[in-house]
């Protein structure tokens, strides 16, 4: 297989790589530029353990081969986090006590990150449309949806 | 293991030539959702092939935009794309309304008109209302470009007329007049994330009461979604008041058995199908009144 | 009681690396000059293996080993019976079993290698149902054993002939449910780095239960247990299922990693471990009861049949908990039950949250559903005139005299928090349209821990660093439930520090103490009580040395917020203080925690015996709507009353009702791994459906607290029994939505529709 120049911005951070076709972006991340945060939980799309934002839009990236978005912007879960300082999603997830084994989180929190970025005041309908490709066996969802709720809520009295 | 090189052509012709050239062993990427699912479980489906051509940024391909008569969907809109559009939320709900169900946001996102319909899944959830909607797809080759219903380009399950030397370009959904009636309807396993067990499209024009036009189309009842002709027959000029329901659900059942034959799950289907026709008129009847 | 740190909702002691993504989870691991395994499965569920050859394979560029099970020092393995091959020798038992293991470069050439191997089988027809294979003419799945029985466990008491006589009634119902996947989002994972410092093998990766891993892979490769370390990580989940598969796993790697020199990582993908993976049990049981015309239960019989697979695994205490509890929380005079499990060529089944409880829950709390309406009885009516209070005498004759019986508290509270009696009788009448709505309830009773099962005890280690921070060192591992969190809490309670001074090291074979496994919800229970006495000794230490250094008499000292005072209250120093004096003079901080359950016992002949040494209590109610139009049913609301004892952390005990019920009602409407002679159809999450966040329904917990005598602070257990009851009550909800009794898990579509499974196979 020929290798393909690629240029991606992942957290800010600009890579230039050469990259295989059968390369996925999960791939490219998980084990090119070590961002293990995104997590890998069925390969086909069900699961939404590596939900990245991609071009600001919740994309699995398991989905998509990384050499199909040269020039794009990808954010990861550790790209929520701002020089140290927590996204609002990230405070809430532990205030709430949404996480328990933790390994649908960072898909979750970018599925909630990428609503929030384009509707900063949805309803919970909203909420669990943005988050129902984020397969939990642990939490129920209930903690998940009130911490989300939670920063739609402060959100609003800012 | 399957081995393939990649190519990202910049515009529709370097896209057409590319096709022309290689002639077969060419599989088109574009959102990836199905494909990527393919490649991964080496489906029996996925023929052989060695270059994997990736359309998604032929911006020929994209767009919604009403013309005349009609309106065009670019193959490449996504299916996000088609729920945040307002243009198709005025004209065509029932499209809307299906889009929302296919997969999950991130699917959504990826996830192309073209694809769906290429793929052409038995269970589809934009098949049945654009076979409905009498929507037509535009395939183009580097000679030629030709219109076919969609009922037509659909030729078995997961089985199309696409030539290897051709792509989908575009989607044309003819507009109807105000009084036409849309209802979708969607059975699935869970409540998000589900592939349909059934579905079913209605439009329905309604006149002083009286049906005067109606096509109806199940997927998933039948090896190819399709339209459920002499159910359409029947309802055509009924009263909306005199529909005797119980005939109608049996009739539905009855003409799904007929083209597809018994089958381990027909005892299932069988009374699902009226009964989900049944729902889809009372709704329309309701939003008539 | 006031506490500072236990019965509050602190956060999670790991969150904060959960939401950073910084968690490493065993396939985030790499180690240097690592080598990628891939394992290559049997093609067909039962077939005699007549020739391997791996030359192509291991001619191909990047692979450095190639297995097959001649090379394994010791094939078989298992906790209680040890058949499980580690990679199938002469015959391969079920479509999960692995014939030969590659260790190669990359993955890619991994797999690549994988489709080189040339195997020659025979394939034979296997047996793919329990009855099937209970019966004496039945072919063997294990060639070496008489018959196809895995276990029995009878129960016997009073006299059933003589109770059925008592009866006004009599009903005889069968019931069944289904294989059904843990589905932990992370897969598998193992990492096994040889002859690191002094272990031959170091095993890292998703192991639930370390110790009995370290077990397997010292048994597999015929090495002392003191050579063989193994660390846990982070779990992605595990809900019982990261034991005998991960063991397996372990296995193969630890043997590659020998053979290379080089650390081996072997991780699943979604297919491979819903195909390799043990299953919950399916279960076959047949249920007799008979009352009085009142209502009065006057005897029970029950037969359940448990599918083992191919491997014994976990089967003989499955289906052991099955006997204990198959009568449900009633008085029954007049009991004969007996539960099996037999060996198939289905893919093999173990412990999953629940073991053994959910299925004979579905089959108990829907029978007593029947029987009420049976007697034209309510429900509510007809348990209360049966349930356990204290001093109950249970099936095996046990006295409930030791803690609070409070089924009837529980039930109470669901009930009217749910609004059950009025929208009973409401949803019990004829409504117009498709869509028609129900409400049913199933109460429990769990014994907690081990029971009779094997020892039951578990320690911890404490040692007061001089920095006056807190290390815990555990037998019992993190599955993602919380443990952390709540020894952590239990730690600073004791100690009256702040809880992130104490810090939770990973479990490690190396240093921390073998306490069994984390299972059976015993983790509170047990190990709680451990990190107290941990605690306690520790307490003491310090006492002896503030005493003996500051002339102050013991019972005056008093720690508190991280201050040590003495006498009229004084303050005496800090916490900190202290200990960098104590460093520097020798004295030694380091405790531990041994905790041995009470006593308990078991008679394997007739049943009797005190199995548990106390037990918990709930209620469920659900609120469903069926759509008898499609199948289709909505769980509109859950409503769960559980007494836990003590809630440690009222926020994780929430948490644990909200993913327990979410799990219940997968199992009671959609969940199913579908076989076909033994094939597995359903190997991902697009068949396999867990439910999504739309699936979920309103959500009412209720913590019920009767501190239990023998618990940490009076805690008990919360984990599985948040599980177990959803099903029940949601077949119960439907029945009363419907008349239609579901008796057979899960409550999908086509039963809803045509009362039956329909499935491809036509059966």
């Amino acid at each position: 297989m020929d290798k393909i120049s690629v240029e991606l911005t992942v957290n800010r951070k600009k890579y230039k790589i050469k990259v295989e076709p059968d390369e996925r972006l999960l791939d490219t991340l998980r084990e090119r530029l070590n961002f293990t945060g995104v997590k890998e939980g069925c390969s086909i799309g069900e699961c939404g353990a590596c939900t990245v934002i991609l071009d600001g839009k919740a994309v699995n990236s398991c989905m998509v081969y990384t050499f199909q978005v040269d020039s794009s912007e990808v954010i990861t879960v550790k790209g929520l986090e701002i020089d140290g300082k927590l996204d609002p999603l990230q405070r809430a997830f532990i205030d709430y006590q949404a996480v328990q084994c933790g390994f649908c989180t960072p898909g979750m929190l970018i599925s909630a990150r990428a609503l929030l970025n384009q509707n900063p005041n949805p309803n919970r309908e909203e909420i669990k449309t943005a988050i129902e490709g984020n397969l939990c066996r642990c939490t129920g969802y209930k903690q998940i949806i009130k911490a989300i709720e939670s920063v739609v809520k402060k959100d609003r009295s800012e | 293991m399957l081995e393939f090189e990649a190519k990202k052509p910049e515009n529709l012709n370097q896209l057409l030539e590319i096709l022309e050239s290689k002639k077969s062993k060419i599989k088109l990427l574009a959102g990836g959702t199905d494909l990527l699912v393919e490649i991964h479980n080496k489906s029996d489906r996925l023929k052989d092939f060695d270059y994997l051509v990736d359309i998604t940024s032929l911006n020929e391909l994209k767009g919604i935009e009403a013309k005349d008569k009609y309106l065009k969907v670019g193959s490449l809109t996504t299916h996000s794309e088609i729920v945040n559009s307002d243009l198709i939320g005025q004209e065509f709900p029932i499209l809307k309304k299906a889009a929302k169900t296919i997969g999950s946001t991130q699917i959504r996102n990826r996830g192309t008109v073209g694809g769906n319909l290429s793929n052409a899944s038995p269970a589809a959830d934009l098949i049945t209302p654009l076979i409905v909607l009498d929507g037509r797809v535009v395939l183009k080759s580097n000679k030629n470009k030709r219109e076919l219903r969609l009922s037509d380009f659909l030729t078995g399950p997961y089985q199309t007329d696409l030539k290897d030397n051709e792509v989908m370009t575009e989607l044309k959904i003819p507009f109807v007049d105000s009084n036409y009636y849309f209802n979708f309807q969607k059975v699935k396993r869970r409540k998000a994330v589900a592939i349909a067990r059934i579905n079913l499209a209605v439009i329905a024009k309604i006149k002083d009461q009286i049906i005067t036009d109606i096509k109806i189309a199940f997927g998933s009842a039948t090896p190819t979604a399709r339209r459920f002709v002499k159910m359409e027959e029947y309802l055509k000029n009924k009263g909306i008041n005199q529909l005797d329901y119980d005939l109608i659900k049996d009739k539905t059942g009855d003409e799904m058995v007929k083209i597809t034959g018994t089958r381990w799950s027909t005892p299932y289907k069988k009374p699902v199908v009226g009964n989900l026709l049944k729902r889809a008129l009372q709704e329309i009847i309701k939003e008539v009144q | 009681m006031e506490f500072t740190h236990v019965n509050k909702s602190e956060k999670r002691v790991d969150v904060y690396e959960k939401v950073t993504g910084r968690a490493k989870y065993g396939a985030d691991l790499n180690f240097a000059n690592m080598l990628y395994a891939s394992v290559l499965y049997t093609a067909y569920p039962y077939a005699k293996i007549k020739k391997i050859d791996t030359q192509k394979a291991k001619k191909l560029p990047g692979v450095v080993s190639v297995i097959t099970a001649k090379d394994i020092p010791n094939n078989q393995f298992g906790v209680i019976i040890e058949n499980q091959q580690v990679l199938a020798n002469k015959k391969a038992l079920y479509i999960g079993d692995g014939v030969a293991a590659v260790a190669a470069e990359t993955k890619k050439i991994a797999k690549q290698a994988i489709e080189l191997i040339e195997v020659e089988y025979e394939e034979l027809k296997g047996i793919y149902d329990p009855i099937e294979a209970a019966k004496d003419d039945a072919q063997l799945v294990h060639d070496d054993l008489e018959n196809n029985q895995v276990v029995h466990h009878p129960l016997r008491k009073g006299d059933i002939e003589k109770g059925f006589k008592q009866s006004d009634l009599i009903l005889k119902r069968e019931y069944s449910t289904s294989f059904i996947e843990h589905s932990y989002i992370e897969p598998e994972a193992v990492i096994v780095v040889p002859y690191q410092e002094n272990s031959t093998v170091t095993v890292y990766g998703s192991v639930q239960n370390p110790f009995a891993t370290q077990n397997a892979v010292a048994t597999v490769l015929k090495e002392d247990l003191n050579k063989v370390r193994v660390v846990q990580n982070q779990m992605g989940g595990s809900f019982g299922g990261k034991d005998e598969v991960i063991s397996s796993m372990a296995a193969r790697a630890s043997v590659l990693a020998l053979k290379t020199e080089r650390p081996i990582k072997l991780v699943n993908n979604r297919e491979q471990s819903i195909k390799e993976s043990y299953k919950r049990h399916p279960y076959k049981m047949k249920y007799k009861i008979g009352a009085t015309k009142e209502g009065k239960i006057k005897a029970m019989e029950i037969k359940a049949i448990a599918d083992s697979g191919a491997y014994a695994c976990q089967t003989p205490f499955v289906t052991w908990r099955s006997v204990v509890q198959a009568t449900g929380p009633y008085e029954v005079e007049n009991v004969k039950t007996d539960t099996y499990g037999y060996y198939t060529n289905n893919v093999y089944t173990g412990a999953m949250r629940g073991y053994g409880s959910p299925q004979v829950i579905f089959a108990q709390e829907s029978l007593m559903d029947e029987l009420a309406v049976e007697l034209d009885l309510d429900p509510i009516e007809l348990r209360l005139k049966n349930i356990y209070h204290n001093n109950s005498i249970t099936a095996s004759g046990q006295k409930l005299d030791n803690h609070e019986v409070s089924l009837k508290e529980v039930m109470t509270k669901a009930i009217k928090k749910s609004d059950f009696t009025e929208k009973y009788r409401k949803y019990k009448k004829e409504v117009k349209g498709d869509k028609k709505r129900g409400i049913g309830l199933a109460v429990s009773f769990r014994g907690c821990s081990l029971g009779a099962e094997a020892i039951d005890a578990a320690g911890i280690i404490l040692s007061l660093k001089k920095d006056g921070s807190l290390s815990l060192y555990s037998g019992l591992a993190e599955n993602g439930q919380g443990l952390k969190t709540v020894y952590c809490q239990i730690a600073a309670e004791e100690l009256q520090i702040p809880t992130e001074k104490v810090n939770f090291m990973e479990v490690d074979t190396l240093i921390s103490p073998d306490s069994g496994s984390t299972v059976a919800s015993r983790a509170t229970l047990i190990g709680g009580n451990a990190v107290k006495k941990a605690a306690d000794n520790l307490i003491d230490k310090i006492k002896d040395y503030i005493a003996e250094q500051y002339q102050q008499k013991k019972e005056e000292i008093k720690l508190k917020d991280g201050f040590i005072y003495g006498k009229k209250d004084i303050k005496i120093m800090s916490l900190k203080e202290m200990a960098v004096k104590a460093a520097m003079e020798g004295v030694y901080l380091t405790t531990y925690g041994w905790y041995v359950s009470p006593d308990i016992s078991w008679d394997e002949e007739t049943g009797h015996g005190n199995p548990y040494f106390t037990y918990v209590y709930g209620c469920q109610v659900a609120e469903v709507e069926v759509d008898t139009a499609t199948g289709e049913i909505e769980v509109l609301k859950m409503t769960a009353a559980h007494d836990v004892g003590r809630a440690i952390n009222p926020a994780n005990v929430k948490g644990q009702i909200y993913g327990g019920v979410s799990m219940g009602i997968g199992y009671g409407i959609m969940e199913e791994v579908v076989t076909n002679e033994g094939y597995i159809e359903s190997t991902n999450f697009d068949q396999y459906l867990i439910p999504t966040v739309k699936d979920m329904p309103k959500l009412e917990p209720i913590i019920v607290q009767n501190p239990d005598p023998s618990g940490p602070y009076g805690a008990k257990s919360i984990g599985e029994p948040t599980l177990e009851l959803g099903a029940a009550a949601i077949a119960n909800a439907v029945f009363n939505a419907t008349d239609k009794r579901i008796r057979s898990l899960p409550l999908n579509l086509e039963k809803i529709i045509v009362g039956k499974n329909l499935s491809k196979g036509g059966k």
